[in-house]
């Protein structure tokens, strides 16, 4: 066999990469396979062959010490470097990394001279550092160059995405392209400024890999690698001055796994740099070689639409393949790419609308594919992390339950609580928080602890989110915001973040929150809002909250709610009246305990007046917001004397007049006994009513009344009865006879109440 | 010079339309007198094979007009959507002049069109002279596309009833128009099709049915995406029209111009322009056609009643008319934005002021 060394250039995540490299493989049937990825956790690569092992995953790298600094390489299906690895384990070939070690990447230690440093994009976003640069994507330290953007405009294209696309990855006949590739490369880092010193140390540290293999291995070796990278690899560079450029490697124990990934994560707009703009685009040209494939993913368009409840004829397929043809044809690309089979979409199966495509974009372009890896796979950052905060913290994991008290205004109670939190965010119950929602607004948590093994698996499910928990509890609440509708649980979850001292997940769901509320007009929902973010307002303190931003949506809601209310309070049937009613007044008193300002009580206090105005208002709203004017001496006494004499005249519905009455009164039925014209209205009414109707009303008044105290009803009665100096009411009299009458009629009670037949 | 007031747009801009058919290298699908791709350009501006400039008649988004060619490319009809103002039927104009040479076979499609002025009515004194003849026909500006292979274009598709829209059903599909009176049938020749014009935001107008609409690719144009182009054409028409009623504009024009689009963005899009809070949208559509009329006459209101002083309050009735559309659910929507966003603005102070009167 021929001692060769071959040079393939891929695109990261590219599928038409991929499939010319298979084909590559196969005719070179190399001894051993090279490829980017660092060198010092090669031993992980056998863990691809595992059927269990489900791209997209991710080769994760940390610091032993610390998981928060960690780095990620994604494999997706399509993946060229994961088809090579398979190619190379399928047939018992080696296979190993060449690139810098993980430690490299990860910050230095402080002492380290800043320019052997990698880059500071790198440092700062651990999820970014770990990304094989793209070949289509600049280097980093360089935006201002991008190598198949200059391509392709000396193409004619427009964008360097299109014109790989349309030579690379859905070209049916490249003919010999690595070797194209790697000219046009060499081509272009001809001018290119020289590189930054870390990745100059890649390449050095890529050659030496090369260089050692080529003395140990008989026979061909591959060397896969991002495209750009291919003429560096291939020039001369004597061995001393690589060496020179890998003086010093930082000292770093690391520790590296598989996680798995998601289809979202593999995309540009997730923050990954070497991203893709549509992994579901590029699983679908992996998967569909064949010469039917735009027919496919029409077809799967059509399906998606379908589901979502449109009418998506096959004859319209039939035409949007025609015109994606034609699209194509126009724009002298040699097959339609995702760019125009949306505008086909839109054209032939939206009616035009690109609303409509957007509901089922997400799901087609980036798609929700989970990635899962096999159990064997050594050590779980997640747990290592546990474990780290567990001895900080001095916690033990105990199977027993175990009462833990917390002091929050201490450091490491604060601590505790925050880890507990984040654990439960995780769905990892180990502490469960006694009397929660209570202790707002203390400073002491009490806990019950106790550790279960599945705790352990259940941790480990949640790699998918990060690698700290911390991490992972941002990334997992972050999720489940993304998912919830409903503006009180989207309000509620912000809470939860605060607790858990996620600041990130907490600022998304606050975005969330104001984007959600704007489109909500939903009175009850609006008003439901303000409760929770009230109380993180007003308690916040506890912990260290920036409460700014949640008092300015504070207001938006609260005015929102105040706009809507009027129009919210028609015409509504007893449910409703009563969940409205409720959340009106819960408002009210989260306003109350906010010591609103008038930007809120202003409108607030409008909007209460209208609807006791409304002739159309439901009776029950309009008794509660006459209240709540009386309350706040916004509606004098005299006036609310009027007002309630006025809907419970004789002329109001004596179902109106109800409804206001408990509006009025429920729950603040002491009102009563201080204001005297208040009590007249009520009595005149209650003497007014004839007896059917006053028993079928004794439910409300029960209701009404049994919220006094002993005395207070004493004190009612005294006062509408008038009271004498014996302690007997006047205008009531003793019946003569009733000593003699009680034994029989006591008899007759006991027997209605034995169900023994009505006298 | 001429003395017609207006010319269509092959003769307006026939030197480009010869410089481009001149110098075209790209192939034609039959009966196009240019390839696609020099109509894409003749659209979008550009520069011809032999240099010669191309003004853009589109400004706006290319991928848009390449898929409206690519639908004539295909032969199948072409449905131009969006609210009033966004270039309907300009792009329509244009593309046929560009396609076919022509852009004169028009119909505009209103509550009175019947099916005659679809297909063909008779010459009556005819028909009763020697009978039913081909002679007797009139063929309407459909017909005659079909037998001279030219584009026809349909204004205001919506507008007419949907009995008379299903009449183009047959036409689409089979690209024949049967004539049962002569038994016999007129087929289109090659380089047929239909472009049609509709508003996808009006009320009181006949839906398409579904197989008509299932016969159309519809391209959506969307309203302007950026801000100082949308004053420029407000601007732009406003001057115009100012002159052509006799209205001196004041001085500030242009402040107030870009503060009512600036409104009128916001409200449109749903979100205030730097992006920082969502707001709820009005039923009405805003566009930019109706933010042209809201200052044109707040002009009239200023020249009239105002001594020349163009204001908020001479601005603000009219734009409360463009805005609030449903009494009930456009008065929430315009409370809540000039609780939320307007009253913390300093410099829209008269504009919160006036409005909030008004609702």
């Amino acid at each position: 066999m021929a001692r060769e060394t071959a040079y393939f250039g891929i695109r990261h995540h590219g599928p038409g990469s991929a499939r010319r490299l298979i084909e590559a493989l196969d005719a070179l049937d190399p001894a051993l396979v090279l490829i980017e990825g660092p060198a010092d956790v090669s031993e992980l690569i056998p863990f691809l062959a595992d059927d269990a092992m489900v791209p997209p995953v991710a080769l994760l790298a940390y610091a032993a010490d610390d998981p928060s600094s960690a780095s990620f390489w994604p494999f997706a299906e399509f993946s060229p470097e994961y088809q090579a690895i398979r190619w190379a384990l399928a047939r018992g070939k080696p296979v190993r990394f060449i690139d810098l070690p993980v430690s490299w990447r990860l910050k230095p230690p402080p002492a380290e001279d800043a320019s052997d440093a990698p880059p500071t994009d790198e440092i700062e976003a651990p999820e970014i550092s770990g990304a094989p640069e793209d070949a289509a994507d600049p280097p980093l330290q360089d935006h201002s160059r991008d190598p198949i953007g200059a391509l392709a405009h000396a193409a004619g294209y427009e964008d360097g995405e299109s014109w790989w696309s349309d030579v690379i990855e859905q070209n049916p006949d490249p003919g010999p392209i690595f070797q194209a590739i790697a000219d046009a490369m060499g081509a272009l880092r001809t001018d290119a400024p020289p590189l930054a010193p870390f990745e100059a140390a890649r390449e050095a540290h890529m050659r030496l890999e090369i260089a050692r293999a080529e003395k140990e291995t008989e026979g061909a070796i591959a060397v896969v690698c991002g495209a750009w990278h291919v003429p560096a690899l291939k020039e001369k560079h004597s061995q001393k001055d690589d060496k020179a450029l890998l003086k010093a490697p930082p000292k770093r124990k690391i520790a590296a796994t598989w996680a798995p990934w998601t289809s979202q994560r593999l995309a540009f707009e997730s923050g990954y740099s070497a991203g893709v703009a549509a992994p579901g685009w590029n699983l679908h040209l992996w998967r569909s070689p064949d010469a039917d494939a735009p027919a496919r993913w029409l077809t799967r368009i059509a399906e998606c639409l379908r589901a979502e409840g449109h009418l998506v004829s096959t004859a319209s397929v039939i035409e949007a393949q025609r015109l994606a043809t034609a699209l194509a044809a126009l724009r002298h690309r040699p097959q339609p790419g995702f760019e125009e089979f949306r505008e086909v979409a839109t054209a032939c199966f939206c009616h035009g609308e690109p609303l409509v495509w957007q509901t089922v974009a997400r799901k087609l372009l980036i798609g929700s594919d989970v990635g899962s890896i096999p159990n064997g796979v050594p050590l779980a950052p997640l747990l290592d992390d546990l474990k780290r905060q567990q001895t900080r913290l001095k916690m033990k994991p105990e199977a027993l339950e175990r009462e833990l008290s917390l002091d929050l205004r201490s450091d490491s109670g604060l601590d505790r609580s925050t880890l507990l939190h984040r654990l439960a965010v995780l769905k990892v119950n180990w502490g469960t928080l006694q009397d929660a929602g209570k202790s707002r607004g203390t400073f002491r948590e009490r806990w019950v602890l106790s550790w279960k093994p599945e705790f352990a698996v259940e941790l480990v499910e949640n790699l998918v989110y990060g690698a700290t928990i911390e991490q992972a509890a941002a990334g997992r609440l972050s999720a489940d915001l993304a998912q919830t509708i409903a503006l009180p649980d989207l309000a509620e979850q912000v809470h939860r973040a605060l607790t858990a001292q996620l600041s990130d997940a907490a600022a998304f769901g606050l975005r969330r929150l104001a984007d959600r509320a704007a489109n909500s007009s939903d009175c009850t929902e609006l008003l439901g809002a303000l409760v929770p973010l009230a109380d993180i307002i007003r308690y916040g303190q506890a912990r260290e909250t920036d409460t700014s931003a949640m008092q300015r949506l504070f207001v938006r809601l609260a005015i929102g709610g105040a706009l809507a209310l009027p129009y919210a309070a028609r015409g509504l049937d007893a449910a409703a009246a009563q969940s409205l009613g409720s959340s009106v007044h819960a408002a009210d008193r989260a306003f109350a305990l906010l010591e609103a300002s008038e930007d809120i009580s202003v409108p607030w206090m409008r909007a209460l007046h209208e609807v006791l105005a409304s002739a159309h208002s439901t009776p029950l709203i309009a008794g509660l917001s006459a209240r709540l004017l009386y309350q706040a001496n916004e509606l004098s006494a005299e006036a609310a004397a009027n007002e309630l004499a006025r809907r419970m005249s004789p002329g109001t519905p004596l179902i109106d007049a109800a409804g206001f009455f408990e509006g009025f009164f429920e729950g603040k039925a002491d009102n009563l006994l201080h204001d005297e014209p208040l009590r007249h209205c009520v009595d005149v009414w209650i003497a007014s009513l004839d007896e059917d109707d006053f028993v079928s009303l004794l439910p409300l008044f029960r209701r009404v009344f049994s919220a006094l105290d002993r005395m207070q009803r004493r004190r009612l009665i005294a006062s509408v009865l008038g009271e004498t100096q014996t302690g007997v009411l006047e205008g009531l009299m003793l019946v003569p006879e009733a000593a003699e009458a009680w034994p029989a009629h006591a008899a007759m009670i006991v027997k209605i109440l034995n169900g023994e037949g009505a006298p | 010079m001429t003395d017609k007031l207006r010319l269509p747009a092959e003769e307006t801009y026939a030197e480009e339309l010869a410089a481009l058919k001149a110098s075209d290298a790209g192939q034609k699908p039959a009966g196009w007198v240019m390839s696609p791709q020099s109509a894409v350009t003749y659209l979008m501006g550009g520069r011809a094979g032999n240099g010669k400039e191309i003004s853009a008649k589109y400004i706006g988004n290319k991928r848009l007009i390449e898929t409206a060619v690519a639908t004539l490319a295909t032969d199948r009809a072409l449905l131009l959507l969006g609210v009033p103002g966004t270039a309907k039927s300009w792009v329509s104009e244009h593309l046929s002049a560009a396609i076919c040479g022509s852009s004169t076979y028009v119909i505009q499609c209103t509550a009175g069109t019947d099916e005659n002025q679809i297909r063909y009515g008779w010459n009556y004194a005819q028909l009763l002279a020697r009978g039913p003849s081909r002679e007797a026909l009139v063929p309407a500006p459909l017909m005659r596309a079909m037998e001279e292979g030219k584009l026809c274009r349909l204004e205001e598709l919506t507008r007419m009833g949907s009995d008379v829209q299903d009449t183009l059903i047959t036409v689409l599909s089979e690209k024949m128009l049967p004539v049962p009176e002569l038994n016999t049938s007129v087929y289109g020749v090659r380089g047929f099709n239909v472009i049609a014009t509709a508003n996808n935001r009006d009320k009181g107008v006949n839906e398409l049915s579904s197989a008509l609409k299932r016969r159309f690719n519809v391209v959506v144009l969307p309203l302007p995406d950026d801000m100082e182009e949308e004053v420029r054409i407000v601007s732009q028409r406003v001057g115009e029209m100012a002159q052509s009623l006799e209205l001196p504009a004041p001085k500030n024009v242009n402040e107030e111009v870009r503060r009512v689009i600036s409104i009128f963005r916001e409200l449109r899009g749903g979100q205030t322009l730097d992006g920082k809070v969502t707001l709820k949208t009005p039923s009405g559509s805003l566009s930019t056609a109706e933010a042209i009329a809201v200052v044109v006459g707040g002009l009239s209101h200023a020249v009239y009643f105002n001594s020349g002083k163009l204001d908020a309050e001479g601005l603000a009735p009219n734009m409360l008319g463009a805005i609030v559309k449903d009494p009930v659910q456009d008065t929430a929507v315009l409370g809540e934005y000039l609780e939320t966003v307007l009253k913390k603005r300093s410099d829209y102070g008269a504009y919160y002021r006036s409005m909030l009167d008004l609702i």
